[in-house]
């Protein structure tokens, strides 16, 4: 019989500075046929804001129920601050979630809701209240104590779930596709709410979303999956800037991939075997095809199409131009005097040899 | 460690005690039954061929089949238009309607088998009219033949038909009709291309419902029909009561079991095959096929649900056209079945208060004299008494075992939940004589024939399948996210249950209890065969009544049974309203 982990073993373990906090190491997780998470390997360190990005079906959410400790790992093991924790039950560990539905207590008073992690402590009623009344100054909800979850709006029900998350000042927060329930401006206010409710408590969060935006905002960085396995993992920025594979390209934003081309891309000399060129939307220019190339033609491309259709989108304008028999997406700020071009007009396209990147097929 | 958390993974740990009582009580003395039908361990269809060789022994089969047949029929030509003129009604009347259909099905199936004899007995209340009002000088024969059989089988069965059909209608999306007529279905064509087809599962489980326990009907054949009209669970009663040859009653009840399996199966295959393939249609399916308790549960929520812009789709329901005929034609319909639903019970009632030294109606005085008779005297109080004590403990019992196996099979392996589900229910689906005869089996094999503890544990079988039923409705719903999120703040698995499941499916837990009360306070069959004649429940001490005719406090006991489920109604309204935080407190913020 393993011992149960004590509090103090696990606050004194993720105080060393040198282990991550949350390893996975080569863990696999299959339901009879169906491998779920196939081999995977990471580390979260402390405080960082770790996303896990995928399509659904893609082992996210397995991979956070393992973290969480609803599922035990098939092989491989999971270690929290060094420690294996995969034959662990979740409610022996010491971890706060904001679960995708939120899973409010329905029958509870809000502050019954941020009393229970701090009950099953054994946490004394004095310090309760106290705790849980600075809990909901600080989630800006202190009005709301008294009312029942059904009260409340989708925001303040997420506000309630991520307090009764961190109320017991767990060594590491999961998000299950926090901003999920929410509508699309809500969601923008509770990214930037989110944020810096990380920054503030400094705690290590892993998040698991199929929404890019919210990857993007919010993290430190994104772990791609796709079929169990980790595609890509990296900064925001990077993985943007430069998908290593084909799939992070298409996912993350929108991609142009130069495939079935009739024409030369003129770096494809340097373009590494079992690779495609591609180019991101915003990175091509878009003119008129009389409007003659510009002073820099050596370091960028020129092609010329027509276009197929455009896509009025508030600041953007999006164009299908049609080059040979691919299509190219162009996407375009809106911005004064700036030619409109209409379907079956001739254009002529440009971009910057240097924004072309290789991604693996 | 492992070992302990592989056994907590294992939920179905919580089925055993269910399970076993099936099994202890129903389950082996069932095989032995089946080896006895069978001359094991010689193993001769002997038995089978004597029954089959006595012609009065075939005609009871075919006649209980045919009158099995034919009253299901009449319940379903009479309970689909039912069903779908309460739907189409207005809110408010649907919920009227809705609530006149459930009163009878909840009250005492003695009570009102009693209410038909008292209305078509020789000085019932049809000869009285007819020959006050000189249309005939003696009185007709109206009951002891097989037409009183069908006008009192009908009466029971019709609530269990149209509930299952108004849950299936119910839950057919409105729009799909509307959908329909946009693309230019006319009314008559959408009703039938649409609507009907979702309807089926509804006319299914229904039908299967009636068939089944007119299968295994006892009391109202008894009570109302002829010595011709003898149904093969009278037939078996009457052997268990003048010679217990075991063999021979093994293979009456194991021919009756037969039928209704055959039937069962034919009609419910995806009882049991689906059930692996698709866990949640099939979970559905079993859950219908008592059926009334979700609809009990929408029921009451509507109640409260703000009202919905409903009137457009309950115009768009309309298949008919609007003409003048079937404005009248439709309400006369469901008028005339709900005279027909509710009047016995109302005519008992005003004959409960008869002054008279008979029961006479209409009443020529009115006197409480029924109601002093039944509360002064013990043989009465005292039976109505016992059966307050035997309900009360078998829904403590049912509803403690019950709510664990609930619990476990909603954890368990689909494929798995759907087969210890139908070992469960199986005292509530197979026709309950022959649940009876192998209870008393299994009560003769613990030595608990005659004794109270026999009965409840007898009465607990039906009711723990009752509680099963109710609370896994329960638990279909319930958000098993919660769980987990107490568990992942430290709650343990038993802190888990009691602080956040429990309260959750309280109502469901409580409705469980209050149709194991029912279940209990109403059974007669299994009771009569195991009570060894020496405690007496109120329902048998009314059966022994009712045969033996007639002491007029029966009325008084009649009425009061009538009220009881109106009282339950009023229970359950209070736990499921007071189940619904969101629409209580958006209440509570109208008012302030």
């Amino acid at each position: 019989m393993h011992a149960p982990i004590q509090n103090s073993e696990v606050a004194a373990l993720h105080e060393s500075p040198v282990l991550p906090q949350i390893e996975f190491s080569s863990v696999t997780k299959t339901y009879g046929k169906v491998t779920a998470v196939r081999d995977l390997s990471m580390t979260v360190s402390r405080g960082e804001f770790l996303t896990i990005l995928g399509p659904s079906g893609s082992g996210k959410t397995t991979t956070l129920m393992l973290l969480a400790g609803f599922e035990a790992p098939t092989a491989g093991d999971i270690l929290i601050a060094g420690r294996s924790v995969a034959a662990v039950p979740s409610y022996r560990r010491d971890q706060g979630i904001v679960f995708q539905s939120y899973a409010l207590f329905p029958h509870l008073t809000v502050t019954r809701n941020l009393e229970f992690p701090l009950e099953m402590r054994g946490i004394n009623t004095a310090e309760r209240t106290t705790r849980v009344r600075r809990m909901l100054e600080r989630v800006h909800l202190s009005d709301l104590g008294g009312r029942m979850p059904s009260q409340l709006s989708g925001g303040q029900q997420q506000r309630v779930a991520l307090a009764r998350a961190l109320i017991a000042d767990p060594p590491f927060l999961l998000l299950d596709e926090p901003l999920g329930a929410l509508d699309r401006n809500l969601r923008e206010q509770m990214q930037i709410e989110m944020k810096s409710l990380h920054k503030e408590f400094g705690i290590t969060t892993v998040c698991v979303t199929h929404d890019q935006e919210e990857a993007l905002t919010l993290s430190d960085r994104i772990v791609v999956m796709r079929a169990g396995r980790i595609e890509q993992t990296d900064s925001p920025e990077a993985l943007y800037d430069r998908p290593a594979t084909r799939f992070v390209a298409k996912f993350l934003g929108e991609a142009n991939i130069f495939e079935n081309h009739n024409f030369k891309i003129e770096s494809e000399a340097e373009q590494p075997s079992g690779t495609v060129a591609m180019i991101r939307p915003e990175r091509i220019c878009i003119v008129a095809t009389d409007a003659g190339k510009r002073g820099d033609g050596d370091l960028r491309q020129f092609v010329t199409g027509i276009v197929d259709d455009m896509i009025y989108a508030g600041p953007l304008r999006k164009y299908h131009v049609r080059v040979g028999s691919s299509v190219f997406i162009v996407r375009e700020h809106v911005a004064a005097r700036q030619p409109i071009f209409r379907p079956g007009d001739g254009v002529c396209l440009n971009w910057l040899r240097s924004d072309i990147r290789f991604v693996a097929t | 460690m492992k070992t302990f958390q592989k056994l907590g993974q294992m939920p179905i740990g919580l089925t055993v005690p269910a399970l076993a009582l099936l099994l202890v009580i129903f389950g082996i003395p069932i095989i032995h039954l089946f080896l006895n039908s069978i001359n094991a361990p010689a193993f001769s269809a002997t038995n089978y061929y004597k029954f089959f060789g006595q012609p009065a022994n075939v005609r009871v089969l075919f006649q209980t089949i045919e009158v099995s047949v034919v009253a299901t029929a009449i319940c379903l030509i009479v309970g689909y238009p039912t069903a779908y003129l309460i739907v189409t009604a207005s809110r408010s009347l649907r919920i009227t309607l809705i609530a006149l259909v459930i009163i009878p099905y909840l009250t005492s199936g003695l009570a009102r088998t009693y209410a038909w004899i008292v209305i078509l007995g020789d000085r019932g209340v049809i000869n009285n009219v007819l020959v006050h009002l000189g249309v005939i000088h003696s009185p007709l024969q109206l009951i002891y033949n097989t037409m009183a059989v069908y006008i009192g089988m009908v009466h029971i069965m019709l609530p269990l038909m149209i509930l299952p059909l108004v849950s299936a209608m119910m839950g057919i999306d409105r729009s799909l009709m509307a959908a329909a007529r946009s693309m230019g279905a006319r009314p008559l064509t959408a009703f039938w291309r649409v609507f009907f087809p979702l309807s089926l599962p509804g006319v299914r489980s229904g039908s299967l419902l009636v068939f089944v326990f007119c299968l295994g009907f006892y009391i109202t054949p008894a009570a109302l029909g002829g010595l011709r009209d003898a149904m093969l669970s009278t037939f078996i009663a009457g052997q268990v009561a003048s010679s217990f040859d075991i063999p021979r009653i093994a293979t009456s009840a194991f021919i009756l079991l037969a039928i209704a399996v055959a039937v069962l199966s034919m009609l419910g295959l995806d009882l049991a095959g689906a059930q692996g393939r698709a866990p949640t249609p099939a979970r559905k399916s079993w859950v219908a096929r008592l059926p009334i308790f979700g609809l009990l549960k929408r029921y009451f929520s509507e109640f409260l649900s703000p009202y919905r812009a409903k009137l457009w789709t309950t115009q768009l329901y309309q298949a008919g056209d609007n003409s003048s005929l079937s404005n009248i034609v439709g309400p006369l319909f469901v008028l005339l079945v709900m005279v027909y639903l509710l009047s016995p019970g109302l005519i008992v009632i005003i004959m409960s208060f008869s002054a008279g030294a008979f029961l006479e109606f209409p009443p020529s005085g009115l006197s409480l004299q029924w109601y002093r008779s039944f509360f002064g005297d013990p043989s009465w109080n005292g039976a109505a008494w016992t059966s307050i004590q035997i309900g009360v403990a078998v829904a403590i019992l049912s509803t403690i075992v019950g709510t664990l196996a609930a619990y476990g099979l909603n954890r368990t392996h689909p494929r798995l939940r759907g087969l210890l589900t139908m070992a469960i229910l199986t005292p509530v689906t197979i026709p309950v004589i022959v649940v009876g005869i192998a209870t008393y089996l299994g009560l003769v094999n613990l030595g608990l024939i005659g004794s109270t503890t026999g009965i409840v544990l007898a009465q607990s079988l039906g009711a723990i399948g009752i509680v099963v039923v109710i609370v896994s409705a329960t638990l279909a719903n319930f958000d098993r996210t919660l769980e987990q999120a107490a568990k992942s703040m430290r709650a343990s698995p038993l802190q888990t249950f009691m602080r956040v499941t429990l309260p959750l499916i309280r109502p469901g837990v409580i409705g469980g209890a209050v149709f194991a009360f029912l279940h209990s306070f109403d059974e007669l069959v299994i009771t009569s065969l195991v009570s060894g004649y020496s405690i007496r429940t109120l329902p048998l001490k009314m059966w022994e009544n009712i045969r033996n005719q007639i002491d007029p406090t029966i009325a008084a006991v009649s009425a009061l049974l009538m009220l009881v489920p109106v009282l339950w109604l009023i229970v359950l309204y209070l736990t499921w309203w007071r189940s619904r935080p969101r629409d209580h407190h958006s209440l509570r913020e109208l008012a302030t």
